[in-house]
């Protein structure tokens, strides 16, 4: 059997974090290894690389996607956040700040997908319930908690914003 | 010294870092000229390795080379693992050389300009199999059916041993019944979030391999690798940065260490390694795989007369390199009264080899010990028509029978036996319950309460490590170091390898109390085995809250007396009549008389002679810290759940945790010590499984086969903590594994107790709906 050509190669143009990032893949790339590899975020972290852990959650256009099943190509012309665009300069985003007095993780590696699932949930339900943001977060697999300490963050954040 | 900070849930000093995606994890590091690995992998449980074509690999653009076991002839040395003379152990390579044990076992590694590319070759490297029969049923291996999958071993049951304590057959001849029951526990694995991961990078101009790992012990990685590539130790130098999780998984030495350091040696480039999920869950290791043979001699009345068991242990394929099965099995066997009164135990413990994944220590190494010994007690209780608390409150000890040794030769104190159940059962309610339960029935709703006493060795102590007969030196001991730096500010190097459980934070509070210091005057280093002081566990079994504060606040009065001495010569003020406040050495009596910490340090350091007496440049103070008798955290755990018959669905109502730990640190840290440890246990029941079929093919690589529990299926955890009999000083105890221990003793008493006036008894530990449905099946269809 010959080798495949791996080398096809694509350009990508697109806002990180409200910035303007451009950047020639493979068109195989993913938008985790985009971000992580090509443009040095590496707050992004890849637990499972198969849709199913959601560390690697981003937010496309505000929406919550795995950017390990996510095509670096299919974000040309969009947006995306991530966790390292939470924070408005030192001023922490409602939910790293919730999540900061709630002593929400441990080993911090499920923490960005977390962090922007939430944030997403708080931009639509901004006064979710427990069992709320239980279901919103249950696409997100954390290993080190028993969950009960993200959930607390993350109503502090509702709470954060309330008084914001 | 006044505590400020110990004691109090002060935000933890990572978490900044952490929650804005500052962290920096392995895969997180780049280095120039670094090289990517993927390896090829055994599909077949057991083959015979007949030849490897890499010529297509090297084709592909970006693969530099492919390495096989010849490769590393020279090289590396076989991994060679070691244990007890009863335990047979062989030798193997970190790339099958003529024989693949298990699936996923390593026969090459790829290396490329990236990832992909490495897993593009990894896909052309043909390798003709010739598959041998696969071994996956410990049964099978115990019938002697089984060709040793070591021939040189002769045999796959790889240890054997019997120990008795007292006179079983006496009590067996007393007793009024004798009750017998298998229970099996079922393979799951550790699965921290990250996976494992390392650049290894051997610089071929000053022979020294310097490793950044995620590893939970970079000391005893460091002298592991040292002897497989024949290089001076101190030429080996491994660091750490942030770790996403481990859970015991990342110890000891693998394969893929081995393999991804000699390729750096044969390339002289950084190679990196990230292990993929499927990888991870396939041979990152397993854990738990065991079955009790029990027989219990009870009384009348519900107490254990004595006690006999017969443990058989799946080790898989390959021993873990520094934990050789025996120190399991050994574990088990010694902590098995737990704090109950039994005198007469015979134990037969057996560990048999299969084509698996390497068993690898995970918290808590020794559950099944609680697991098994509460079934039983559950066992008695249904047996006889008594409640399940009554039979435990009859067998437990009293607090007047401590200090006391157990049968086992464990020495039992500093803790109160009785306190956690009793005010777990106060809690609770237990005729309420029943109450509950009974009207529920009613209703056709099954609910069930499970309840179990858990005593974790946190540390291991003296007369346990004795007891278990595996070790020389009982005695553990830590060191670390503490450094008033030139701003005024101390770092404190400890040999801990925090991997989530907050040590920068905890480490710090105390030492901060200690120097009259703001937590943010106070940086702790570790994971450097350039910098941070010997240890061949690092992080793990408990060991921390006891040993790494107890050497910490050692090195800070260390540094403290030191800078009370100089400020005595600078401020000819007796060193009696100063004190540490606010980063200032200040008089007695008289606080505008005072010294800054900044001044002592830059005068200490520069001008060493002139203020410090002895000469000696510097404050930089070393503490170290023996283990001693009654480092014992114990915990009750109490679980209420609501068994759906239609469904098979288990819905926990409430789970509660009575503990005592000693003195807490950082209460938050705690609380999430114990239900990180009970979300395990629970996931450990309902969903998880490292699944094999028979012939040991593997049928759980993904996270849709090997579910993990969300958001969704973990209740909140109530804990409460006592502490009995304050003492002062270092009484800061463990509690990184108790969680993880009770939650399935927990859980599966709870569903056995919803469902036993069916006739269901529990004696297996992997419970998911479908199983639920088949044993309420198997009693109502007869």
């Amino acid at each position: 059997m010959s080798a495949p050509d791996p080398a096809y190669e694509l350009d990508v143009e697109l806002s990180v974090n409200g910035e303007a990032r451009r950047a020639r893949v493979e068109a195989r790339r993913s938008l985790a290894e985009l971000l992580r590899d090509d443009l040095g975020l590496t707050g992004t972290h890849l637990g499972c690389e198969h849709g199913v852990c959601g560390s690697c959650t981003v937010l496309l256009d505000g929406e919550p996607v795995r950017s390990c099943l996510t095509l670096a190509v299919q974000a040309t012309g969009r947006a995306v956040t991530t966790v390292e665009g939470l924070a408005v300069g030192d001023d922490l985003h409602p939910v790293q700040q919730g999540c900061l007095e709630c002593h929400s993780f441990q080993c911090g590696f499920c923490t960005p997908g977390v962090l922007v699932t939430a944030a997403a949930l708080l931009d639509e339900v901004p006064d979710p319930d427990e069992a709320t943001i239980r279901e919103a977060l249950s696409g997100n697999l954390c290993r080190c908690t028993g969950y009960e300490s993200i959930v607390e963050g993350v109503l502090r954040a509702a709470e954060l914003r309330r008084e914001a | 010294m006044v505590a400020r900070l110990t004691g109090s849930s002060v935000r933890r000093v990572e978490d900044p870092r952490i929650l804005t995606g500052r962290g920096r994890y392995v895969d997180d590091v780049t280095l120039p000229g670094m090289l990517h690995a993927a390896f090829v992998r055994s599909p077949f449980p057991h083959a015979r390795v007949q030849g490897i074509d890499v010529s297509e690999a090297l084709r592909m653009p970006g693969v530099r080379a492919v390495l096989t076991a010849s490769d590393l002839d020279g090289v590396a040395t076989d991994l060679t693992p070691v244990g007890p003379p009863d335990l047979l152990l062989a030798p193997f390579p970190a790339l099958a050389r003529d024989t693949v044990r298990l699936v996923g076992d390593p026969v090459a590694v790829v290396l490329a300009d990236s990832r992909a590319r490495a897993e593009d070759g990894a896909e052309l490297v043909e390798v003709d199999y010739d598959p041998l029969p696969g071994v996956g049923d410990m049964d099978d291996v115990l019938a002697g059916t089984t060709a040793a999958i070591f021939p040189e071993l002769g045999t796959n049951v790889v240890h054997r041993a019997t120990h008795r304590y007292g006179d079983t057959d006496a009590a067996f001849a007393a007793a009024e019944r004798v009750i017998r029951a298998r229970f099996e526990q079922h393979r799951h694995a550790n699965v921290p979030m990250e996976c494992r991961g390392m650049i290894a990078h051997h610089d071929p101009a000053t022979g020294v391999l310097d490793v950044l790992a995620a590893h939970q012990s970079p000391h005893a990685l460091r002298l592991h690798l040292a002897d497989v590539l024949g290089l001076p130790a101190h030429a080996v130098r491994v660091h750490c940065g942030d770790i996403g999780g481990s859970f015991g998984q990342k110890f000891g030495l693998t394969n893929e260490d081995v393999a991804i350091c000699a390729a750096s040696v044969v390339l002289g480039r950084p190679v990196k390694w990230i292990e993929d999920r499927s990888e991870n869950l396939m041979v990152g290791g397993q854990a738990r795989e065991e079955r009790v043979d029990v027989e219990a001699a009870v009384d009348a009345e519900g107490r254990l007369l004595g006690v006999r068991l017969r443990l058989v242990l799946d080790q898989g394929a390959y021993p873990k390199i520094g934990y050789p099965a025996t120190g399991y099995v050994s574990i088990v066997r010694a902590l098995f009264p737990a704090a109950y009164r039994l005198e007469h135990l015979d134990v037969e413990s057996v560990v048999v080899c299969t084509n698996k994944a390497t068993y690898v220590p995970y918290r808590g190494p020794w559950e099944i010990e609680t697991w098994v010994r509460e079934r039983l007690l559950d066992r008695v209780a249904r047996e006889l028509g008594l409640e399940p608390a009554v039979v435990r409150e009859r067998n437990l000890l009293r607090p007047d029978e401590l200090p006391c040794e157990s049968t086992t030769g464990v020495e039992l104190q500093g803790f109160d036996p009785r306190r956690t159940f009793d005010d777990a059962l106060a809690l609770l309610d237990v005729p309420a319950f029943r109450a509950r339960q009974a009207a529920a029935r009613a209703d056709g709703r099954l609910l069930g309460l499970g309840l179990v006493n858990v005593l974790e060795p946190a540390p291991v102590t003296p007369s346990l490590i004795r007891a278990m007969g595996i070790m020389a030196a009982p005695r553990t001991v830590q060191e670390a170091r503490a450094r008033l730096e030139l701003d005024g500010s101390v770092t404190v190097f400890t040999s801990q390898m925090p991997h989530g459980q907050g040590h920068e934070t905890t480490l710090a509070q105390l030492a901060a109390d200690e120097l009259g210091l703001t937590l943010d005057r106070v940086r702790v280093v570790h994971g450097d085995t350039q910098l941070t002081p010997f240890n061949m566990v690092g992080t793990g079994g408990s060991r921390a809250a006891t040993l790494a504060s107890g050497a910490v606040v050692g090195a800070a009065v260390a540094v403290r007396d030191r800078v009370l001495a100089v400020a005595a010569e600078l401020m000819e003020i007796a060193p009696a009549d100063l004190e540490l406040v606010d980063g200032h050495v200040v008089a007695r009596g008289a606080p505008e008389v005072r010294r800054s910490l900044a001044e002592i340090g830059r005068l200490a350091t520069m001008r060493p002679g002139l203020a410090n007496a002895d000469g000696r440049p510097g404050i930089e103070e070393v503490g170290t810290y023996l283990s001693e008798e009654g480092t014992w955290s114990v915990a009750t755990h109490a679980c209420e759940v609501d068994v759906d018959p239609e469904t098979g669905l288990v819905h926990i109502d409430r789970y509660v945790v009575v503990g005592d730990c000693g003195a807490v640190i950082n209460p938050a840290i705690v609380d999430g010590q114990v239900r990180g440890g009970v979300a395990q246990g629970i996931g450990a029941v309902l969903l998880e499984r490292s699944a094999y079929d028979r012939d040991a093919q593997f049928l759980s690589s993904t996270f849709m086969d090997h579910l993990l529990p969300t958001a969704v299926d973990i209740p909140r955890i109530e804990v409460h903590h006592i502490h009995h009999d304050p003492t002062g000083g270092i009484d800061y105890r463990g509690v990184g594994e108790g969680g993880a221990i009770g939650a399935p003793a927990a859980l599966t008493g709870a569903i056995e107790d919803a469902l036993a006036h069916l006739g269901v008894r529990i004696t297996e530990q992997h419970l998911p709906p479908g199983r639920i449905l088949e044993l309420i099946d198997d009693v109502t269809a007869g």
